[in-house]
């Protein structure tokens, strides 16, 4: 037989005509958009240009993967392969999804475009826009696989210096540019390029220096983060702040991009605060020092006294940065300068709220290094041994929770006003609601183990309840509230909600029960929709729900249309539960949740009553919901029953079992995720595909992690099969009569 | 935790059902469909008796034991049940599991139910906070006596997993545990919920011989020392016969002997039961398929060396 043929009917030959068939639907995706007056415009452009030629070859390639399977994954586990994988994945991305030109919106292909119809250009940059780019890409690629199939020591070095080189390159072709153009550009796109090409060094560095055959990643991470304490987080924040307080922009009204440096000289001989003035000549840069090198020495010597007085110096230069920043932004607002600002806290520059982060970071790593000093050293081997999780051992160290949360509450507060409005828009209206749900949702599905697909019902009544004190609604209430009184009367509606929708329902098992919660949520919606004199039926509320004022008599507050105040409201209420939860999830309560979930006979036969239970599940999951029903109604003001469709219990229950069931973190983790992907990808793929991608998402991450982003250990070791022993204990006969359920 | 006096030394004139008696199975029947695992047993246990329940596989030993704590519902008879001395006397039948166990009944599962992904302590404060009054929202807030109930459980659990010997395997994943400590761990679970009635449905399956022996002692412990009375099914006729006071022998879910375990050895109808009297051959084919029934024959000869050497026990 004709060995082509031959081929073509061997698995590898369908292989490869399955892969070229995945390039086909490749170009189609992500090729040109139809056309009214041409139908066939769209196939014609993808499937008949180079275009194709190009998806063409990623199936190749894809086929390629999978027939050299087995000898690539040789070379992967070698030290250095994941770091170029991971470098190169980055700097593919970053020069076809992300941003590089803010002004005219445009990713890298449309910046190449730009540069190349322009005149003037430096040679750097035409030549990387050019053809430099992908050339110096496959130019690291090549070098850092050869040095890993051959082991070659100086190979690796070269390897390393390319990429340096590389990201030098990228990020002066990029500035070339935007000094030509004269903008203040924030696009992410070279900064992500230049991460890459410096995680490809880093990697090839390390694989030049190791001696071992195979890569040990999970024990070199180990090692760096439990080395000493608080160590990798204190040496993190100080380096931010350093490069916050050299380089980064701190003060940016309209076209300004001043920095430390440059903010001293613009407030010369006005009347800002004494302190502020010592703080931009070098009060910033004693404080960083001083504290940084008090957290690291501490660090270092395990010495808990030091440790406190890093937090403590910390601390003071977290207030002193406050007092500084907030000193030049409400002098700039009173001002007639041409700089004016809207008000304190505005138009400040990512240098500022970095300072600040890192200085609250340094605060926990100083206390990090207190409190793992005091649990003593011995407590870090038998923590160790006694991990039952594979999970990163560093995780489970001494202190590494308090690390943990020290660095997430830096990044909670100071990250969100360096973001874009409309990215605060989002972190407040979709991340931070749908966290919140995700949570009261996770001790319905993760803890009690109930399958509830109306949970956003809850959500709704939380809503409307609200929209009812406050007098939105058609009809009044005896007497209008402020809105966050309404959160103890929400509360209070949506336990009672969950408890008239439990009782009948919580004696069906599982599926019936999904089935009635389902029909719970949309006859919750349809009654909005429908009761016009209750509700307003489909127009939603009749006034605007007002925004809230926080008024505790030395300090007033109200919201208005900025987000970030929500932000914050929303991360004050949430923490407190978080609080709340976290306590509940390890007491006599969340136990016997527990043990309802893994085994429902043998609770009952311990004398837990799975009913009331289950029952408490649902109100308290409820009730949350109903918090942040009343959130939602006060920042939108304006909602109707659009806004509670099924899709979105669907979407909550997905975030709670995509960052792990069961696991608090994890929900809070898996709805942060997946609710800014859609947001993230809304720049970045045509709107109709947005979907796709999420789904995508969870689908890859459902196969390699089933347990979920951060998994609960419980859950974990449900999922896993219980230990060692288990074959063990499936060895020995189960005895007689039905071995089954109730033997 | 309360002690129970032994049943010997209690008294109670003649109340209904008669004193001292914990659980009065009256001419219960139990079918499944065309299955009848239970066929008109009547049997009492004795308040602070160890009282045993042999018999071969799909006799309605584990059938008993469900209708006892709940869990099934015979269809016919009465089952009262008098856990304490001086608790209204109840019956059991229709009756939730949950509460069952809250009138004095702790139970192990022959195919061992524990909560296998949840540590060893985390499976006994299970079991003793049952009894516990704190509910959530003193969780959360963290009250004060909800801190205090809290000490109290993990403190009780560490006891009740020393007296098991499990102390060292606390913070261990259950389900990681050996078979042998599983078993225990249930009943530290068990004894967690400080009951008066404990039934132990096969604690020695799948167990090592010094297992059996160390069982054996724990199972006496609970009974005299925490005043506890057993009902216990068990295959392993030495275990049986070391401690049980009393048996009850059943076959085919009917009862078919009931006695001091010297009267069990002797009795026809169980000997009958075990090695068949019409059919030799077939008697000798279910002999080799269960091998538990070949270890009564050889155990009752081991029994009867032991008499000839004069009583140990
Ligand atoms: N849930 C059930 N459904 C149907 N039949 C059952 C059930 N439970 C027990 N049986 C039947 O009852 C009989 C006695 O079983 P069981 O009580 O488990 O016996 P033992 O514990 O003595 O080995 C068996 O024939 C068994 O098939
Ligand atoms: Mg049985």
């Amino acid at each position: 037989m004709n060995p082509a043929l031959a081929f073509l009917r061997s698995d590898s030959g369908k292989r490869l005509g399955a892969c070229l068939g995945l390039g086909v639907a490749l170009a189609l995706m992500t090729g040109a958009t139809g056309r009214q007056d041409d139908y066939l415009y769209a196939i014609k452009e993808d499937l008949f240009t180079f275009h194709l030629i190009e998806n063409l070859l990623i199936g190749v390639v894809v086929w390629l993967l999978f027939t050299f399977w087995p000898v690539i994954r040789r070379y992967l586990t070698r030290p250095g392969a994941l770091g170029l994988l991971a470098g190169a994945m980055t700097v593919i991305v970053a020069q076809t999804v992300l941003g590089w030109y803010e002004p005219e919106d445009a990713k890298f292909s449309g910046l190449a475009t730009l540069v190349g119809d322009t005149n003037g250009i430096s040679a750097l940059s035409s030549a990387f826009f050019g053809w430099l780019a992908w050339a110096q890409l496959i130019a690291v690629i090549v070098v850092g696989a050869a040095a890993l199939v051959l082991r070659n020591r100086a190979l690796f070095w070269v390897g390393a210096a390319m990429a340096v080189a590389a990201a030098i390159i990228a990020s002066q072709a990029h500035k070339k540019v935007d000094e030509l153009a004269g903008v203040v550009d924030h696009a992410t796109g070279v900064t992500v390029a230049v991460w890459g090409y410096l995680t490809i060094a880093v990697a090839l560095a390390i694989a030049a220096i190791s001696t071992d055959d195979v890569a040990r990643t999970r024990e070199f991470v180990n090692a760096v983060l439990g080395w000493r304490p608080g160590f990798a987080l204190g040496a993190a924040a100080t380096a931010l702040a350093l490069y916050s307080l050299g380089v980064s922009s701190w003060f940016a009204p309209k076209s300004l991009n001043a920095t430390l440096a440059d903010v001293h000289s613009l407030f010369k001989g006005t009347s800002l605060a004494p302190i502020a003035v010592q703080y931009f000549i070098w009060l910033s840069w004693a404080l960083v020092i001083v504290a940084g090198a008090l957290v690291l020495v501490a660090a270092y010597f395990r010495s808990i006294i030091l440790g406190i007085v890093g937090a403590a110096a910390a601390a003071v230069g977290l207030v002193i940065t406050m007092i500084s920043i907030h000193a030049i932004t409400s002098l700039a607002a009173n001002s007639e300068n041409t700089y004016a600002t809207k008000g304190p806290w505005q138009n400040l520059g990512d240098g500022a709220w970095w300072t600040c982060a890192s200085f609250l970071a340094l605060a926990a790593a100083g206390l990090v290094v207190a409190q793992s000093a005091l649990k003593g050293r011995s407590a870090t081997a038998a923590d160790a041994a006694h991990d039952p999780s594979a999970g990163p051992r560093f995780l489970y160290a001494p202190g590494a929770t308090l690390a943990v949360l020290g660095a997430a509450a830096a990044a909670a507060i100071f990250i969100p006003p360096t973001l874009e409005p409309s990215w605060q828009t989002a972190l407040v209206t979709s991340i931070g609601i749908y966290m919140f749900l995700a949570i009261g949702l996770n001790v319905v599905v993760g803890w009690a183990g109930l399958l509830d697909l109306g949970f956003i019902a809850f959500y709704a009544i939380g809503a409307y309840t609200t929209a009812y004190l406050v007098g939105s609604l058609p009809v009044k209430p005896p007497f209008e509230l402020p809105v966050l009184w309404a959160i103890p009367f929400a509360i209070a509606v949506c336990l009672i909600a969950g408890v008239i929708l439990g009782f009948p329902t919580l004696r069906l098992r599982g599926d019936y029960l999904a089935i009635v919660t389902l029909g719970f949520g949309e006859i919750v919606r349809l009654v909005a929709v429908n009761s016009n004199g209750i509700t307003n039926g489909p127009r939603g509320t009749e006034d605007q729900v007002p925004h809230p004022v926080i008024n505790l008599g030395f300090v007033k507050f109200t919201f208005g249309l900025d987000q970030l105040p929500y932000w914050y409201l929303l991360l004050a209420v949430m923490v407190i539960v978080i609080i709340f939860f976290r306590r509940l999830e390890n007491s006599r309560t969340g136990r016997a949740w527990a043990a309802i979930r893994e085994d429902e006979v043998a609770a009952q036969a311990a004398g837990i009553n799975p009913v009331k239970y289950k029952l408490l599940a649902f109100a308290i999951g409820a009730s949350t919901s109903g918090i942040a029903g009343v959130l939602f109604a006060t920042n939108v003001g304006f909602f109707n029953p659009d806004n509670f469709k099924f899709e979105f219990s669907i979407l909550v229950l997905a975030y709670v079992v995509f960052g792990g069931m069961g696991s608090l973190p994890g929900a809070i983790a898996g709805a942060a995720v997946l609710t800014w992907l859609p947001e993230f990808l809304r720049d970045q793929v045509p709107s109709e595909d947005r979907q796709m991608y999420i789904g995508a998402v969870l689908v890859i991450m459902m196969i390699f992690r089933p347990a979920g982003l951060i998994p609960a250990k419980r859950r974990a070791t449900e999922l896993r099969g219980h230990g060692p022993d288990s074959a063990e204990s499936q060895a020995v006969p189960a005895g007689g009569g039905l071995g089954g359920s109730y033997a | 935790m309360t002690s129970f006096a032994k049943a010997g030394t209690d008294s109670a004139p003649g109340a209904q059902p008669a004193a001292g008696v914990a659980f009065d199975v009256q001419d219960v029947t139990l079918r499944f469909g065309g299955v009848t695992s239970l066929n008109h047993v009547s049997l009492q246990m004795r308040r602070g008796e160890i009282l045993a329940v042999i018999g071969p596989n799909g006799a309605g030993k584990t059938s008993l034991f469900n209708s006892l704590t709940g869990v099934y519902a015979p269809q016919e008879g009465r089952i009262t049940l008098q856990a304490r001395e001086g608790d209204e006397p109840v019956s059991v039948i229709g009756m939730k599991v949950h509460k069952v166990n809250h009138l004095g009944v702790a139970r192990t599962f022959q195919n061992i139910r524990l909560f296998p992904a949840l540590t060893a302590i985390e499976n006994v404060k299970i079991g003793i906070e049952t009894r516990q009054k704190s509910g959530p929202v003193s969780a959360m807030l963290g009250l004060p006596w909800q801190r205090r109930e809290e000490h109290a459980s993990t403190k009780r659990a560490l006891e009740l997993l020393s007296f098991v010997g499990l102390a060292h395997r606390a913070n261990d994943i259950a389900g990681s545990l050996a078979y042998g400590e599983q078993r225990r761990l249930e009943i530290a679970r068990a004894m967690g919920t400080n009951p008066s009635v404990l039934l132990l449905d096969e604690p020695a399956a799948g167990t090592n011989p010094v297992e059996k022996r160390e069982l054996a002692d724990l199972i006496k412990r609970i009974n005299v020392e925490d005043g506890v009375s057993v009902l216990l099914i068990e295959h392993d006729m030495k275990l049986v016969m070391s401690i049980a006071d009393r048996l009850v022998v059943l076959n085919f879910g009917q009862k078919i002997a009931e006695g001091t375990p010297e009267q069990i050895q002797r009795d026809p109808a169980v000997i009958a039961a075990y090695l068949g009297t019409t059919d030799e051959d077939a008697a000798k084919a279910e002999l080799e398929a269960q091998p538990e029934l070949r270890r009564i024959e050889l155990l009752t000869d081991e029994e009867r060396e032991r008499e000839n050497e004069g009583e140990t026990l």
